[in-house]
């Protein structure tokens, strides 16, 4: 018999039974098993099949049972956890929902897996494919979201390995708070167990996979995990904190008017804006104010003004 | 995840298990709108439900299998009540239509919208969190859009009218006049693009919103191809097939992030732990201000006419910030 048959009578028979079944009854009565020579060779194909299913989301539990039968253990999977209970979608929250997976480039796979669990009892017939004037990429593929968003719905603590941004990779324990998509990437929030403090992760520097730790924990009410990555990039770091003046040429007075209506303008005589931006980080401002070329200048302070200058001034020598 | 649950097994297996649930609610349900649905061909199909037949309850008797029958190209499933609902939704289901809703609820003026509020609050509640928006524990941040622009989009989009724009251009340093078919909006790297036929570079183009000035529909025709393929944009970056075009070496100090923002076709450690790296350029201005961001952290630039560019650009800045 192959794998995936045997597989589904182990999700029927576990779903029907009226009490968990021990290891042997599952050898014994479910089709598929028997093939097997000894019990080392059925255990370990019941654990590969246990792992399969658990890691699609099947709750295969694991009960204690009356000792006196020899076996401690029985297994069963709840209906409860098991059974997608009827949302009751209109056909316009479908729809809506259809149309998102349909605009999907990333992550649409999963997407779509939901939907159709979803649309179980819809009216049937056709789908018809809507014309999607737009597509939203936002790099949901990444196969360690899944893991990450459980632990957050469960409050499951975790530990991995992250790689920080100066190379150095440290194990830490984090109770996740909560997921955030800023500029193509994810990142996670939550509190950081060593340093008893909030701190947040990008999710691609994480290397390997997410361990779930014993016990569960509270996710403080009213977080708002987007308040800890906030900021523009020159806005987050250990500079002194402090404010440029920043002239923008005629031509872009309405990108800063349009981009950045935050900031208070200050229209000038000859053509062009200045803005004053407040600014933790001076690497970062720089490399901002290069996207505009020449047509940008930092006007002040006079520190912030020579940094651009000693900046480019690299680029000028003839060696390179 | 592990390959269990990702690979051919897995994903056979998973859509089985969505499979039943339909064509039990849906007793006759035709093999053409089940294979069309669950994105198989028929024989795929067919292979399924020959598979789920030899399955069932132990006892394996006639009364324990399940029972399928197909009669004129109609779909018949009994004897498998426990399948008549589907698994619940795995969190990586219900994190990709909350994350993959984001856009569409940035969107102004979408008619859906209230729709796709409510169906994301009714999965909420079936997952056991709060509904809106911070509840969910995801929040997707979009940038700044200017409304206006997208409304005119939209509606040239819609009625498949060319448009006019002023475009400030960082490939050129300069504001452009420019004359776009316009084939879709993306959403991408947190960012509003529009992807269409540029007249200017007579090539296909992604426009990112925030740096359109002014944008108007036309009233001519637009070329727009009869299935956009968003699929291709993934990342902002419709270039993938195009040959490398610039090469660097840059400085184990920056090679450490560089990779994370740039699309890097090829790169080589050398010796002295310095990286070497090809990419796709899209003009020497371009290169010029890639050049000058990494400051002293890139040598031996190619083609010379990037670091021309960059030493030119350079001067202009030095100039307007002399002391």
């Amino acid at each position: 018999m192959r794998r995936i048959e045997r597989l589904i009578n182990l999700i029927a028979a576990l779903l029907e039974t009226s009490r968990p079944m021990t290891a042997s009854e599952i050898r014994e009565e479910i089709a598929g098993y028997g093939d097997q020579q000894n019990f080392e060779a059925f255990r370990r194909a019941f654990e590969r099949d246990k792992e399969a299913l658990r890691n699609m989301g099947i709750p295969v539990e694991v009960v204690e049972i009356d000792p006196l039968g020899g076996e401690p253990e029985g297994y069963i999977i709840p209906k409860s956890k098991y059974y997608l209970q009827d949302l009751d979608l209109d056909p316009d929250e479908l729809a809506a929902l259809r149309l998102v997976t349909t605009a999907m480039m990333t992550g649409e796979e999963q997407a779509e897996g939901g939907l159709l669990k979803l649309s179980v009892g819809d009216s049937g017939g056709p789908w018809t494919g809507a014309r999607v004037t737009w597509g939203a990429d936002v790099a949901a593929e990444q196969p360690l979201l899944g893991p990450l968003y459980s632990a957050l719905i469960d409050r499951v603590p975790i530990s991995f390995t992250y790689r920080a941004a100066s190379g150095e990779e440290k194990q830490r324990e984090i109770e996740t708070y909560g997921l955030v998509h800023r500029k193509g990437n994810w990142y996670l929030v939550g509190r950081d167990r060593a340093r008893d403090g909030i701190r947040a992760f990008k999710v691609s520097r994480i290397s390997g996979q997410v361990k779930k730790l014993e016990g569960t924990y509270d996710k403080p009410t009213d977080f708002n995990a987007a308040e800890h990555l906030s900021g523009e990039a020159w806005e987050i770091g250990s500079g002194t904190k402090a404010t440029a003046t920043v002239r923008f040429d005629a031509d872009l007075d309405w990108w800063v008017e349009q981009n950045m209506p935050q900031l208070a303008l200050k229209p000038l005589d000859r053509g062009g804006v200045e803005v004053e931006m407040p600014f933790a980080n001076l690497e970062a401002l720089i490399s901002w104010a290069l996207g505009f070329g020449e047509h940008v200048e930092i006007v002040s302070p006079p520190e912030a003004r020579a940094a651009m200058r000693d900046h480019v001034a690299s680029a000028l020598e003839p060696s390179r | 995840m592990s390959q269990d649950a990702t690979g051919r097994l897995g994903r056979r297996l998973q859509r089985i298990l969505m499979l039943l649930p339909y064509a039990i609610k849906h007793p006759g349900v035709s093999v053409d709108e089940l294979s069309e649905r669950f994105g198989v061909n028929q024989q795929e199909l067919l292979d399924d439900l020959n598979l789920v037949f030899m399955c069932g309850l132990p006892g394996y008797g006639p009364g324990d299998l399940i029972d399928v029958s197909i009669e004129e190209d109609k779909v018949y499933v009994s004897m498998a009540d426990y399948f008549s609902a589907p698994l619940k939704l795995t969190h990586s289901e219900a994190l990709a239509l909350y994350a993959g809703a984001a856009p569409m609820l940035d969107l102004p003026e979408m008619k859906e919208a209230d729709a796709l509020r409510r169906a994301l609050s009714k999965v909420a509640h079936a997952l056991g969190i709060a509904a809106n928006g911070e509840g969910s524990g995801i929040n997707v941040q979009l940038e700044g859009r200017p409304d206006s622009h997208i409304r005119t989009l939209r509606e040239a989009l819609e009625t498949e009218n060319r448009v006019e724009l002023e475009y400030w251009s960082a490939a050129r340093g300069a504001l452009t006049e420019r004359t776009v078919d316009p084939w879709g909006l993306v959403s991408a790297l947190g960012r509003w693009y529009l992807v269409g036929l540029d007249h200017l570079s007579g090539e296909e183009r992604m426009f990112r919103l925030d740096r359109i000035k002014r944008a108007s529909v036309t009233g001519e025709a637009a070329d727009v191809p009869s299935d956009f393929d968003r699929e291709r944009y993934r990342g902002a970056f419709s270039d993938r097939e195009a040959e490398p075009n610039l090469s660097l070496e840059i400085s184990p100090e920056v090679a450490r992030w560089f990779e994370d923002y740039y699309p890097v076709a090829a790169s080589e450690t050398l010796g002295d732990g310095w990286k070497k790296v090809q990419l796709v350029s899209s003009g020497d201005r371009w290169s010029a201000t890639l050049i000058l961001r990494l400051g002293d952290g890139v040598r031996s630039v190619q083609p010379p006419a990037a670091m021309d560019e960059a030493r030119r650009l350079a001067q202009a800045i030095a100039a307007r910030h002399a002391a």
